[in-house]
């Protein structure tokens, strides 16, 4: 299965989010979920930038709406728009999901 | 063109995630995708006719409206509706209440489906 993740906040859902497999999987980071790519603790990613395997992508206009741009983003993390998160759900992956 | 199911859970008030809702599938009606809209929970009161626009308010009856004309579906869940007082006779032009029967039937059809989280 090809799935796509939505995260839409920066609280703990690992419970849920480590048990996600996928033969692919993508984590699209939304609303206050762009923190994740964004901040550290303790000097280290966030714990969601470990999924082994997983693609990440971030929505620009939530990362400028709290003052965030492309450069402040981690290179692990892919900026997009509402027009690419649309691409990516009808033509790379084949299921969704919202955490 | 393909079709994407938008089952809407957020409150018309307060929540971050109904605008999502609405500009994605703004973006996907521009790259000519059929979206449909299930609002469900406290989402179905975006869809009742009367309210007032306040200036901080979420208020998204035009909005809907100009993406009802553009070719999108938009289905209130009856039940939820009547659990909230929203009764028939208070669905705005172009919309249109059914049973979780209908967001079954689309969730089997449509090519993609995006079920939006409330609070």
């Amino acid at each position: 299965m090809k799935l796509a993740v939505f995260l839409s906040d920066l609280r703990r859902t690992e419970d849920t989010y480590e048990r996600l497999k996928a033969e692919k999987l993508g984590v699209i980071l939304v609303e206050n979920g762009i923190y994740h790519a964004v901040m550290k603790e303790g000097g280290k990613d966030s714990p969601v930038l470990s999924k082994a395997g997983a693609t990440f992508y971030a929505l620009s206009d939530d990362l400028e709406t709290r003052g965030f741009t492309a450069a402040n983003v981690n290179p692990k993390v892919k900026v997009v728009s509402y027009g690419d998160i649309v691409d990516l759900v009808m033509n790379e992956y084949e299921k969704t999901a919202w955490l | 063109m393909a079709e994407l199911t938008l089952g809407v859970f957020p409150s018309l008030v307060g929540s971050m995630s109904l605008d999502f809702s609405f500009k994605l599938a703004e973006a996907a009606m521009a790259k000519g995708h059929k979206v449909n809209f299930w609002l469900s929970g406290n989402a179905v009161m975006m869809a009742k006719k009367g309210q007032k626009a306040f200036k901080d308010y979420s208020h998204v009856e035009k909005r809907m409206k100009e993406l009802i004309s553009k070719g999108m579906e938009i289905t209130v869940c009856e039940a939820c509706a009547e659990a909230r007082g929203y009764h028939k006779e208070d669905v705005p032009e172009g919309m249109k209440r059914a049973s979780m029967d209908w967001y079954l039937a689309k969730t089997v059809k449509t090519d993609r489906l995006l079920h939006i989280g409330g609070e």
